[in-house]
């Protein structure tokens, strides 16, 4: 676990040395997720559609289907990691960000409307292939209300981030 | 008095938990609570203008999106005395098999499958049906990529409009569709073989003089839609008559309105269609309908994931030809309303079973919106199900974690989507 929020010293070099740390090998992808009309819900895909510019082949979002986004990423050849970008309720202030590496998912359950992360982790594992979900703690989640300026900030700083890492490993 | 509660039933769409009150060993009455809030859709698009209707109506479920905005679609036409070019029709007809295909694989074999093999959820199930689990997932995918191509998004496609479509799909993505359904077929096939080797319990056989309704869809095959309504004691009823016979009611416990047809709960969904329609079949589907249709799927409603099973490899199945005929044909333009006032109901099969739209237009604005989702329709049976099952279990002995067990399996296999049947509440102040 890693919270960016407390994080001692330079925030933003923690996070990126945290993020490294779980990855494994190999290029990263990021699978951003949340429902984009209800503010801060959607900041994994508002971070995925910012690295979308740069990284057309390695972000994602909910919109292009996450277990298939998953199943081909795990038919990929070689090592890699996967980073699940998703708004959580951590009960920290609005644009904490939480690292939880794939073994430690606890998000077991599937309905209708989604399917688990745990189960999306299980299968890039058996693939050789590591994750981790990246939580942020949401300010509001009201329908068509603007991103709040913590999460937008936090969104900002795993952009950055998440670019100097995929700059240098994609 | 003792209470078997299961607060928070699990691997279903929405927040629903069971209560079962007992009283010594006998069972006094089973309920189907539904914890989701409610939305007032109906009330939401009063005043509104048909178009901006069917954009907002979807989002009502977001993974029978295709089938509330066909049915709301087809309803408004009917409303506005529209009749849609062929191409749409048979473009709309591809859009459901691809909802159809998403929801009943995520159903049957991520939802309901590892109760059957005794593991407490898919990511359980992983380790020893790796290639089943990620066979679950492909057709997902596949399903979901037909919804994309003809509705323009895997959630909330905007490309279905009142009268046509914005855009038809391509002929290089038809063809593509084309090919992967050949190719799938197979993974389509496993899920029938899969369902099919699995012990039914028995405990959920219960006779009964309910019904089972379906669409009757046109030119006697087998599809989503109609503008008839089939019941399994042969009767039938046009759309139109739907609050005849579903009798829509409130009660306490519960955000969703509930129906019965002829003060009888009755069953909408896979198995009734297969009920009613499954003689329709052809191809691989009609040999399998006929290797493992029985009288047992009258009275269990555990039968129902194999119906959805089968479902999966007739929209595989009908694929091909479905993009053929697409792509054969010129982009139609959009048909436009020869009137502003009017009534019309919709009534499609969403994965779950009938749902119906009923609009009645006043000087081009909705002045009145009904809908009434197969869960809501369902609801009662489950119920009553759920209490003549638990019953038998008690009576035989059985422990209450077997008991609960049995229930969740039951509501399950009805693949209740309860978000879906909340919105459905009338507020009532006094």
């Amino acid at each position: 676990m890693h919270k960016l929020r407390h994080a001692p010293g330079d925030p933003e070099e923690a996070l990126r040395s945290r993020l490294e740390s779980v990855a494994g090998p190999g290029p990263v992808y990021v699978l951003g997720l949340g429902y984009a009309d209800k503010a801060d819900d959607g900041a994994g895909v508002l971070l995925a559609e910012t690295l979308r510019k740069p990284f057309p082949e390695f972000s994602f979002s909910e919109h292009d289907g996450v277990e298939g986004t998953v199943l081909d990423i795990s038919e990929r050849e070689g090592a890699a990691t996967v980073f699940f970008v998703d708004a959580a309720e951590l009960g920290e202030a609005p644009g904490t960000v939480l690292v939880v590496p794939g073994d430690m998912i606890d998000d077991r359950e599937i309905t209708t409307h989604r399917v688990a992360v745990a189960l999306m982790a299980a299968i890039l594992e058996r693939t050789g292939k590591k994750s981790a979900v990246i939580c942020i703690q949401p300010g509001t989640i009201r329908f068509r209300a603007e991103v709040s300026g913590p999460v937008s900030s936090a969104v900002e700083t795993l952009s950055r981030v998440l670019t100097r890492i995929m700059r240098e490993r994609n | 008095m003792k209470e078997l509660n299961i607060p928070a039933l699990a691997r279903v769409e929405g927040d629903g938990g069971i209560t079962v009150t007992l009283d010594g060993k006998k069972v006094k009455s089973v309920t189907l609570d539904v914890h989701e809030g409610p939305r007032l859709i109906e009330q939401l698009v009063k005043g509104m203008k048909p178009e901006d209707d069917v954009n907002v109506v979807p989002r009502i479920c977001a993974i029978c999106t295709l089938s509330h905005k066909f049915a709301a679609i087809r309803g408004m036409e009917k409303a506005l005395a529209i009749t849609p070019p062929e191409k749409a029709v048979l473009t709309r007809e591809l859009m459901m098999l691809g909802e159809n295909i998403e929801s009943n694989s995520l159903h049957t074999m991520l939802l309901a499958l590892p109760d059957f093999l005794g593991y407490p959820s898919a990511v359980a199930m992983l380790n020893d049906y790796t290639d089943d689990v990620k066979r679950a997932l492909k057709l997902k995918k596949f399903g979901n990529h037909i919804m994309e191509v003809t509705s323009g998004r895997i959630v909330h496609g905007e490309n279905p409009v009142i009268g046509g479509f914005g855009k038809y799909p391509s002929k290089k993505a038809l063809e593509e569709i084309k090919t992967k359904s050949h190719e799938m077929l197979p993974d389509a096939a496993r899920v029938v073989e899969l369902f099919a080797s699995l012990e039914i319990p028995t405990y959920a056989d219960v006779e009964s003089d309910k019904v089972f309704m379906s669409v009757d869809a046109p030119k006697k095959k087998f599809h989503l839609y109609g503008d008839e309504i089939l019941i399994s004691n042969g009767k039938d009823f046009p759309a139109d008559d739907y609050k005849k016979y579903t009798n829509e009611r409130i009660v306490t416990h519960s955000f969703a309105k509930r129906s019965k047809y002829n003060d009888k709960t009755f069953m909408v969904g896979a198995n009734a269609r297969m009920i009613n329609m499954g003689k329709r079949l052809d191809g691989r589907a009609a040999d399998l309908f006929k290797e493992h249709f029985d009288k047992r799927w009258f009275r269990n409603p555990l039968f129902n994931n194999l119906a959805q099973a089968i479902e999966i490899v007739w929209a595989m199945e009908s694929l091909p030809e479905a993009c053929d005929r697409v792509a054969s044909m010129d982009d139609p333009p959009i048909e436009q309303p020869s009137r502003k006032t009017g009534s019309g109901t919709g009534a499609v099969e969403a994965p779950r079973g009938v749902l119906y739209h009923h609009y009645e237009l006043k000087d081009g604005l909705v002045d009145v919106a009904d809908i009434i989702t197969p869960t809501a329709q369902n609801l009662d049976d489950i119920e009553l199900h759920m209490k003549l099952v638990a019953e038998r279990m008690l009576a035989e002995g059985k422990k209450d974690d077997e008991v609960r067990l049995g229930l969740e399996m039951i509501a399950r296999a009805y693949d209740p989507c309860i978000s879906c049947a909340t919105h459905l509440v009338t507020l009532k102040r006094l």
